[in-house]
């Protein structure tokens, strides 16, 4: 079980360090703007195949490369309604605060629950190397934290329901 | 037209060697990935020979003795056929491109990912 895991998480790995080649590349169609081509995908021969790497039937990863940006979109994996929700919640949260986080995209791609949005800027500020850690790193921590909160709903909620029933008894 | 219909009998008479050479994973790979359509733009080609080339990756038991036979020039079209099963999300399916994925790119290196991906003009 774990061992796919790793398996999943290292393909990612490899497939984001062969695909994140970006440079700059000023906008085609309009003098003087600059923009991530992979969000406008105007013009076919500046986009790379895009590829969906499944884990399983829940949890799949899309990244779509271009001359000077890179998206990558998580779906994590929901077992049940509750992490449905908290999922949903938690990863929202983040997403509004994607000033913050530089890489975050604000709205998560359609059918996926967050995305990143990778430029040629980022790459020149940043190390690349770090880039891909943070994003593994990413993944590997969401499921811990929402199994965290899943857990400390539950305890709280047992609480709460024990006290108030205790008036009852 | 002629070539697509052409191309499907081909593929039909792969996969019936894919499965005379089921007993041995590697030569049925082999097989199955020579002479992969790569210009056509028929679906049904391709779907067709995508079949043929899942049976064979399936069947594949030891990974690491697969590379050890395997000709370097295979690499580049095995790695396409991977990503193409990895999307499927079929769990044996992508459990198993997985496990082959990584050993590929070890042997094969970021090089054969980045061809896989550049590649718009002959895709799987």
């Amino acid at each position: 079980m774990a061992s796919s895991v790793r398996l999943y998480l290292s393909c990612i790995r490899n497939t984001l360090e062969a695909a994140m080649c970006l440079q700059n590349f000023p906008c085609q169609e309009v003098e003087r703007h600059n923009k991530p081509e992979v969000e406008m995908k105007t013009s076919p021969e500046l986009l790379l195949n895009s590829v969906v790497i499944c884990r399983n039937e829940a949890e799949k990863c899309l990244i779509e490369t271009s001359i000077n940006s890179l998206r990558i979109s998580l779906k994590v994996k929901q077992a049940d309604e509750l992490e449905n929700i908290l999922t949903k919640k938690f990863l929202r949260f983040l997403s509004m605060r994607a000033e913050a986080f530089q890489v975050l995209r604000r709205k998560p791609v359609q059918g996926y629950d967050i995305s990143f949005l990778i430029t040629n800027y980022h790459c020149e500020e940043m190390q690349k190397h770090k880039l891909i850690d943070f994003i593994v790193q990413f993944m590997e921590d969401i499921d811990k934290e929402i199994s965290e909160l899943k857990l400390s709903m539950n305890t709280r909620g047992r609480l709460v329901a024990t006290e108030f029933l205790k008036q009852f008894i | 037209m002629v070539d697509a219909e052409d191309m499907i009998t081909r593929i039909e008479q792969k996969s019936r060697k894919i499965e005379s050479l089921i007993k041995q994973p590697v030569e049925a790979l082999k097989t199955a990935l020579e002479g992969s359509p790569p210009k056509t733009k028929d679906e049904r080609c391709k779907s067709a020979n995508w079949n043929v080339v899942h049976r064979a990756i399936m069947a594949i038991k030891a990974v690491d003795l697969m590379f050890s036979s395997l000709d370097p020039e295979y690499y580049d079209v095995l790695m396409k056929y991977l990503y193409r099963g990895l999307s499927t999300g079929d769990r044996p399916t992508c459990e198993q491109c997985l496990k082959i994925h990584e050993k590929l790119t070890q042997k094969a290196g970021l090089g054969c990912i980045l061809r896989a991906l550049s590649d718009t003009v002959n895709t799987v």
